[in-house]
């Protein structure tokens, strides 16, 4: 019965399926002719070459593992009627009879007889024999416990599960939890309920992980499968940038390009309303950062001071500078304890709050324009030491990491996960760097234009899946991190951009700014009416005054 | 105006003449026999803080040469040229290098040139056959 029956003359199937029809015209037996009807109707597969069946149009599925899963699959389901039917028709077992007897006997409880089978499956290793073993009879020992069969357990422990000779600990809090009850309550992990045996089926998907995967098919092997193709498909979708996308099974999924923020929503110098004038600076201020808490602001002169403000009043609260010298750039450590600050005599100086230096490194750590960032975990700090090369000084370590290419960097900006570097260089480009653990170049930006001024890029989007950066034409790029592919060059400002800002929290927010005098904020296309109605803004152009 | 990426050289350096921004060191010269509308010029193996122009065909002293005007970062005022490619065997040593006219430049103990004004030929002159 079942079975594909390749000898079988293709006459006899044919007159099979006139039978079938015939008992279908007469209303009787509706379940066998569809049996046999479908059994025609399935497409012989294709043979291949070593003799064994294989499916689908590359040939490298093999059916009878193909079909093993799916049996699996309609059992985890609960279609116990399903998947046995699937074995009868299909004729391919799911697993070998030895097996089921020994599934069956797990799950009853014949200990013994259990282990016996296990020795008769044929398996060659010796470990998984005795680790399989350990666990059945270890399972026993438990169930005798929770029976109150004491000296059972003890004879166990003793006659069967010290002779392994395996799991010397377990076996010694095994002998423990006979002696105090309460402890074996830590000895089980902490879902165990009261009962101090676990559940056989349980055990049999312990034994499942520990038997090879060809004897016993490990649970959810399909569905394993089928979460790593939708993986795949996720991860080269190149405008993924949404949480809420569902991803059908029916369809490979393709986002489309409306995920990507490439409308302009706000064109604006006037729009938001100007709180304070921060005076103070000699000389041009050349960055600026809000400190971790969003209270305050620091800000360097170009070979001048750095200045820490207070948010809501304005007011200068520290200035930090060093005699003689000048700083370059600074920022502050991610607790907002300290701040440090490149300095024009290649040195990083570290600072308390209230103006007292902690740290000094000297040597050739940083450049008169230097880009100065620190890992959210304080540990590293990353300048630009060389025309060519980037330092990663880990504090604590004292250890120097470099990165070094072979065109000059003009700026870098760090990955919130800490493990990415983007590096802008002279030639155009855009350098991806892993900074993990080894240094490994991993990707190339190419397409913007740089020929001047100091252009900056940034990662952003959902799970900073995009690459964003400013440009000398005036557009605005976007390219897909992983594929390096450019997405987009948004059309809009009417001078260079000089850099760019990916909304940190929301995916679909990016803001630029030019030397037009603007700073755009671009988002999603639908969003744009809403805009209009809530803020009566919209878009409109202004003059950029000051 | 954005931010101008400049490189700061250490040693002795040449710089603009208008806006002091540096250019090359005198380490970096290759041969101070080449000349130009303006008088001398000097070959670098290495510059700075340039961009650069378009690229045409220039009849010079020794020869037809691909060239491109170069302009200072800062200022944007012309201060040499680079040889993209030269016709003639002899010439290719010159490619990849550039000239900076001495006029358009301040020397290491920064000296002004004072320029002889000769008859400019075709904008550039050329010179050294090394």
């Amino acid at each position: 019965m079942g079975g594909v029956e390749d000898d079988e003359p293709a006459s006899k199937r044919m007159k099979l399926s006139s039978e079938a029809l015939i008992h279908l015209s007469n209303g009787s037996t509706v379940k066998e002719s569809i049996v046999g009807s479908s059994r025609d109707l399935m497409a012989r597969p294709p043979q291949s070459d070593g003799g064994e069946e294989v499916v689908g149009s590359k040939g490298v599925i093999k059916k009878v593992e193909f079909v093993r899963i799916i049996a699996k699959a309609l059992y985890s389901l609960g279609y116990i009627r399903s998947g046995a039917h699937l074995e009868e028709e299909s004729g391919i077992a799911l697993h070998s009879s030895i097996i089921n007897v020994f599934m069956r006997q797990v799950l009853e409880g014949d200990w013994d007889e259990s282990v016996a089978t296990l020795h008769n499956i044929g398996l060659t290793d010796e470990m998984i024999i005795k680790s399989a073993s350990f666990l059945i009879l270890e399972q026993k020992f438990f169930e005798f416990l929770d029976e109150e069969k004491v000296m059972d357990a003890l004879k166990t422990l003793r006659t069967e599960i010290s002779p392994l000779c395996i799991n010397h600990g377990r076996v010694r809090e095994l002998s423990l939890s006979i002696v105090s009850p309460s402890h074996c309550f830590t000895v089980r992990s902490p879902k165990q309920n009261t009962s101090r045996a676990r559940s056989r089926t349980k055990l049999l998907e312990e034994l499942q992980k520990l038997l090879p995967p060809t004897v016993m098919i490990p649970e959810r092997r399909l569905e394993h499968l089928v979460e790593q193709a939708l993986g795949l498909q996720r991860d080269a979708c190149m405008f993924h940038n949404s949480l809420d996308e569902e991803i059908s099974l029916f369809a490979d999924h393709q986002c489309a390009r409306d995920q990507i923020p490439s409308y302009a929503l706000q064109v604006d110098a006037n729009g938001i309303s100007l709180k304070h004038k921060l005076s103070g600076h000699q000389k041009p201020v050349s960055s600026v950062s809000w400190s971790p808490d969003d209270h305050q602001l620091l800000t360097c002169g170009v070979e001048e001071v750095v200045r820490r403000w207070d948010a809501p009043s304005g007011e200068c609260l520290s200035v930090y500078e060093k005699a003689g010298l000048g700083m370059v750039s600074c920022g502050w450590s991610p607790d907002g304890k300290w701040i440090f600050s490149g300095v024009n005599d290649k040195s990083i100086s570290l600072w308390e709050l209230d103006g007292r230096e902690l740290e000094c490194w000297k040597g050739q750590h940083t450049l008169k324009i230097s880009d100065l960032e620190i890992t959210s975990d304080g540990k590293q700090i990353i300048s630009i030491c060389r025309e060519t090369a980037i330092l990663l000084l880990d504090r604590e370590a004292k250890v120097e990491r470099f990165i070094e290419e072979d065109q000059t960097i003009t700026s870098f900006s760090l990955s919130r996960d800490n493990r990415f570097l983007l590096v802008n260089l002279l030639n155009q480009e855009i350098h991806l760097w892993s900074i993990e653990d080894d240094l490994k170049l991993v990707s190339k930006y190419r397409g913007h234009k740089r020929t001047r001024f100091i252009i900056r890029s940034c990662f952003g989007g959902l799970e900073q899946a995009f690459v964003a950066s400013g440009s000398e034409d005036s557009l605005v790029y976007i390219w897909h991190r992983g594929t390096g592919e450019l997405i987009e060059a948004l059309p809009g400002h009417s001078g260079a951009v000089n850099c760019v800002s990916w909304n940190p929290t929301n995916p679909h927010m990016l803001a630029s700014a030019s030397d037009d005098r603007t700073i755009r904020i671009w988002g999603l296309n639908n969003l744009s009416a809403k805009q209009k109605d809530t803020h009566g803004n919209g878009i409109h152009y202004c003059n950029g005054g000051t | 105006m954005g931010r101008i990426f400049m490189i700061t050289l250490e040693g002795r350096v040449y710089s603009c003449k208008h806006c002091f921004t540096h250019l090359a060191l005198l380490d970096d010269i290759i041969s101070k026999s080449f000349h130009c509308g303006h008088g001398k010029a000097y070959l670098f193996d290495k510059v700075v803080n340039i961009t650069e122009g378009e690229k045409e065909e220039r009849m010079m002293m020794t020869g037809l040469h691909t060239v491109v005007d170069i302009f200072c970062v800062g200022c944007g005022s012309i201060v040499g040229w680079k040889y993209e490619a030269a016709h003639e065997k002899a010439q290719k040593y010159k490619e990849g290098k550039f000239i900076l006219e001495r006029f358009k430049v301040l020397g290491p103990d920064g000296g002004n040139y004072l320029a002889i004004q000769e008859s400019l030929v075709g904008g550039s002159s050329d010179a050294d056959d090394a």
